[in-house]
């Protein structure tokens, strides 16, 4: 029985895969036999290791000779073993986590029965398929209405919309998303992952929202959530700080939460921080104004100021960085873009109700309404933001809206100085583009003048995702790569095994140059047609085979080196080994069919196993 | 001196060997390059695809290789970013996932930012099971990459939705350093399905006596170690870069100057090593 069956497993599975090499019929029988061979591939690495082990552990325990470097294999293999499984060091996956909320257990069971919906409607029933996954827990029928509990997520809103395509569908999961909501006040603050069995707080918890939220339910599974989350959102978090951009103000966007102390010079956040607190805690530098004339000469001169004056090609190419910066037309035209209307499209029971009132060609969308396009005041004020640099784009946004200005504008006005280059990022281009100029010598006066901006707002970002970082407690600690860069797992490979694993290739080249040196012989003419092929080889592998022969004319051309080379590697190695393969390729369809067929037992291991 | 050299101390064979190699280095030693006809149907066959067309990047070596095949690896990004092709990064190595990422960051990452990651190129990570998984993925994608090596589900993947097995795909780019290698993806992927699947690959020079006999049907190019490294990397400057790429481009021709210094030493050491014997032999020391 002990050899049968791994006979039987070789047989069947060996048959199968001829099979299905010829017949396309039985193809995907094949794929089913190599994924069982796939996995126990990666099976055999546990095998392996295990086996490593206790090779090792024997030398060790029998001090063999060398049983030193049995210990340092052993220490090798745990350490990367340990460093690679537990993720030492690694952060959790960005996108698995959720930065800006605070966390607290709860079973979609102690949710408050308060807080569950329940709309008129039914959910439909489809062949072979089940409601989505990220419903499925909450969402049931019962007595011809259909019960959600908890509060629906934009992502189990668009699951529901695509389990059918009806306009009846469409329009109940519309009335169930605006109904299962929690209430006003906590909008947009509280939600429910039933994924995860966890009810979630977006920022600092208040003691009115807590009280709120305490109150809908007495269970005590849902008052300790409630507290959990109250206590752990009211963490502050404070970094040292080195630098702070010049004027630095905390945005007004974020003055509830953040805060900046001069001395000791800290920057402290108060519960958690989410990527737009972030992102916007980042961008504090103002986008460039575009350059005028004497700006751009005043930063030649400067630079010229500090090292070697700069060539006329230099000179080009910081005009030219200056000079490409934004300016007050683009921003109208890019606004005036924006202002345009645009088709708004119909909700499903909109829809639904033309439907019903009998309309048989029904448009999707709302007509548009009137294009909104800047008014000349609007533009006059961005043509001085353009040219008065005390002029913030917060005072630009407020003079902008004290007349018609959509959101739409705002928004493609936030994009538009979003891409616009900040000091930092220019000084940074004209440095790479002066690099790139042949003979560009730029002095450490000049380097660092030009990469200052770029450096004080390196720096600030690096404090800013410090302080991101800090804020955030990890939801899946585990949850990030194995190989993050800068964790234990990648140390290891970087420092050890790649330079381990490179060096023991190229001393290849050492002992090659030591065994050609004794043992490559001209002993007979085999031997000596070897050593010919040899220098030919070695020689049309390298520039000095083409340089040697590139005398010879165009008519004997097949007795260049190179050529020479071609001609030995296509004809005489190609033919060479194809006789082996073809030899080897009847050899292994030989002893595959003993193997199959039961004949040759020798994998098997001996009869005494 | 002829009792010097008889009995010379391998340590001074290692000391040649490490001045032949270093100094070029230090010296930057470097030769022109002529591509040959190889090295000009891989660029040619990358060359023909369109903007948009699929590229399997099957990227199998490790640190090991990455001297010989590192340059080739960038190189082959670069062109793919350049024609904006479509890469699909695996590997058949265990410690092949690290090299996809370096290849990654050093071509896609620093000079082609605008690429986005599951639209233009995608990492599926490293599979157990060597030519097994090959046999699987030529016919049916997903029965084995569920996800990328990110861990993102390989349905949420825009530029993976139409890809359903390797026949998708316009080409294969293998980056070989052994087993499993250039030869598993010629015998399981394009010689079975030689109308769907064509290949090119970049080989160690051990391993490139072997693959000659798959050229050209099986195989219609394929880069032999630094060298073919050396003239694919020409051809790729010369049409993206005439006026002087950034020095990581010509990094198989900079290593092309310590290779033709070490073989020269070579073959000084093998003559030297015969001139003994000769004489040895003419002394009554050996016989033939």
């Amino acid at each position: 029985m002990k050899r049968t069956v791994p006979l039987l497993i070789t047989t069947i599975s060996g048959f199968l895969l001829i099979a299905a090499a010829f017949i396309p019929a039985t193809e995907s029988w094949g794929e089913v036999v190599t994924v069982w061979f796939d996995i126990l591939a990666a099976i055999a690495f546990i095998l392996g290791g295990g086996n490593l082990m206790k090779v090792n552990l024997k030398k060790i325990s029998d001090r063999v000779p060398g049983w030193g470097y049995a210990a340092v294999t052993l220490i090798a293999f745990l350490l990367t073993l340990a460093a690679g499984l537990g993720k030492i060091g690694s952060p959790p996956a960005s996108d698995q986590e959720f930065y800006g909320e605070t966390f607290a257990s709860l079973p979609a069971a102690a949710f408050p029965e308060s807080q569950v919906t329940r709309i008129a409607g039914e959910i439909p029933e489809k062949e072979e398929a089940q409601l989505p996954d990220s419903v499925r827990r909450q969402m049931s029928q019962e007595q011809g209405e259909i019960v959600f509990r908890g509060w629906i997520l934009p992502n189990q809103i668009e699951d529901l919309k695509s389990f059918k395509q009806t306009l009846e569908w469409q329009c109940t999961v519309e009335n169930l998303a605006e109904a299962a909501q929690p209430p006003e006040s906590l909008r947009g603050k509280a939600f429910y992952y039933s994924d995860h069995s966890a009810l979630s707080f977006r920022g600092v918890m208040d003691e009115a929202s807590r009280t709120e939220l305490a109150a809908m339910s007495d269970d005590t599974r849902w008052q300790q959530a409630v507290d959990s989350i109250y206590e752990a959102s009211q963490k502050t978090t404070t970094i040292d700080v080195d630098a702070v951009p010049t004027g630095f103000a905390v945005p007004a966007s974020l003055a509830d939460v953040v805060s900046y102390s001069v001395s000791p010079q800290q920057l402290s956040m108060a519960g958690p921080m989410s990527r737009s607190q972030r992102d916007a805690l980042i961008n504090v530098f103002p986008p460039l104004r575009p350059a005028s004339e004497a700006e751009i000469q005043q930063f030649i001169d400067e630079l010229n100021g500090l090292g070697e004056p700069l060539t006329e090609e230099q000179q080009q190419v910081v005009e030219r960085n200056l000079r490409g910066g934004w300016t007050a037309e683009e921003l109208i035209t890019v606004l005036d873009g924006a202002g345009q209307a645009q088709p708004v499209a119909k909700t499903a029971c909109e829809m639904l109700a033309e439907k019903e009132q009998g309309v048989t060609e029904i448009d999707p969308f709302h007509p548009p309404g009137d294009d909104v396009e800047l008014t000349n005041s609007q533009q006059a004020a961005i043509g001085q933001f353009a040219n008065d640099e005390s002029i913030t784009v917060a005072d630009l946004v407020d003079q902008l809206q004290a007349e018609t200005f959509t959101g739409a504008q705002a928004g493609a006005m936030a994009a538009f100085f979003a891409a616009s280059p900040t000091a930092g990022g220019r000084g940074k281009t004209i440095f790479q583009d002066l690099l790139k100029l042949p003979g560009t010598n730029l002095s450490t006066g000049q380097r660092d003048w030009l990469l200052a901006d770029f450096r004080s707002e390196f720096e600030w970002k690096k404090s800013v995702y410090q302080l991101f970082t800090a804020a955030h407690t990890p939801k899946y600690t585990w949850s990030g790569p194995y190989q993050s860069g800068g964790n234990l797992f990648w140390w290891l490979y970087e420092y050890a095994f790649k330079p381990l694993t490179a060096t023991m290739f190229a001393m290849l080249a050492f002992y090659v140059a030591s065994a050609a040196f004794r043992a490559f012989r001209a002993k007979n003419l085999e031997a000596i047609l070897l050593l010919g092929t040899a220098f030919i080889i070695l020689l049309g592998r390298t520039y000095i085979g083409v340089a040697m022969t590139a005398w010879i004319p165009d008519a004997l051309k097949a007795f260049r080196i190179d050529e020479l080379t071609i001609y030995i590697m296509s004809i005489f190695v190609t033919t060479g080994n194809r006789a082996i393969m073809i030899g080897v390729a009847l050899g292994i369809a030989s002893v595959s069919l003993k193997v199959l067929l039961g004949i040759d037992r020798s994998y098997l291991g001996s009869r005494e196993d | 001196m002829y009792q010097f050299f008889k009995t010379l101390d391998r340590r001074w064979v290692f000391l040649l060997m490490a001045l032949a190699v270093g100094i070029p280095i230090l010296m930057q030693l470097q030769f022109p390059e002529k591509p040959t006809g190889l090295a000009v149907v891989v660029f040619e066959e990358v060359e023909r695809l369109n903007e948009g067309d699929k590229v399997l990047m099957a990227f199998d070596y490790d640190p090991s290789g990455e001297g010989e095949l590192g340059p080739m690896a960038t190189s082959f990004v670069r062109h793919c970013c350049e024609k904006r092709l479509k890469m699909y990064f695996t590997t058949l190595w265990p410690a092949g996932p690290q090299m996809i990422q370096d290849s990654i960051n050093r071509v896609i990452r620093a000079d082609f930012p605008g690429l986005v990651y599951g639209v233009d190129y995608v990492d599926l990570g490293y599979k157990s099971g060597e030519e097994g998984v090959i046999k699987v993925i030529v016919t049916n994608l997903r029965q084995l990459y569920t996800t990328d090596a990110r861990g993102t589900n390989i349905d949420q993947i825009p530029m993976c939705l139409d890809v359903d097995n390797v026949q998708d795909m316009d080409l294969i780019v293998n980056v070989s350093a052994g087993y499993p290698g250039t030869k598993e993806w010629v015998q399981y992927a394009s010689t079975p399905y030689p109308d769907d699947i064509r290949i090119v690959a970049g080989c160690t020079g051990v391993q490139a006596p072997l693959f000659y006999p798959y050229v050209p049907q099986q195989l219609p190019g394929m880069l032999a170690a630094i060298k073919g490294a050396a003239e694919y990397e020409e051809l790729v400057v010369n049409k993206y870069a005439p006026d002087g790429p950034d020095p990581k481009y010509l990094e198989a021709k900079r290593r092309m100057g310590p290779q033709l210094v070490a073989h020269l030493l070579m073959i000084a050491l093998i003559i030297g090593g015969n001139t003994i014997y000769f004489i040895e032999r003419r002394r009554g020391g050996v016989s033939a």
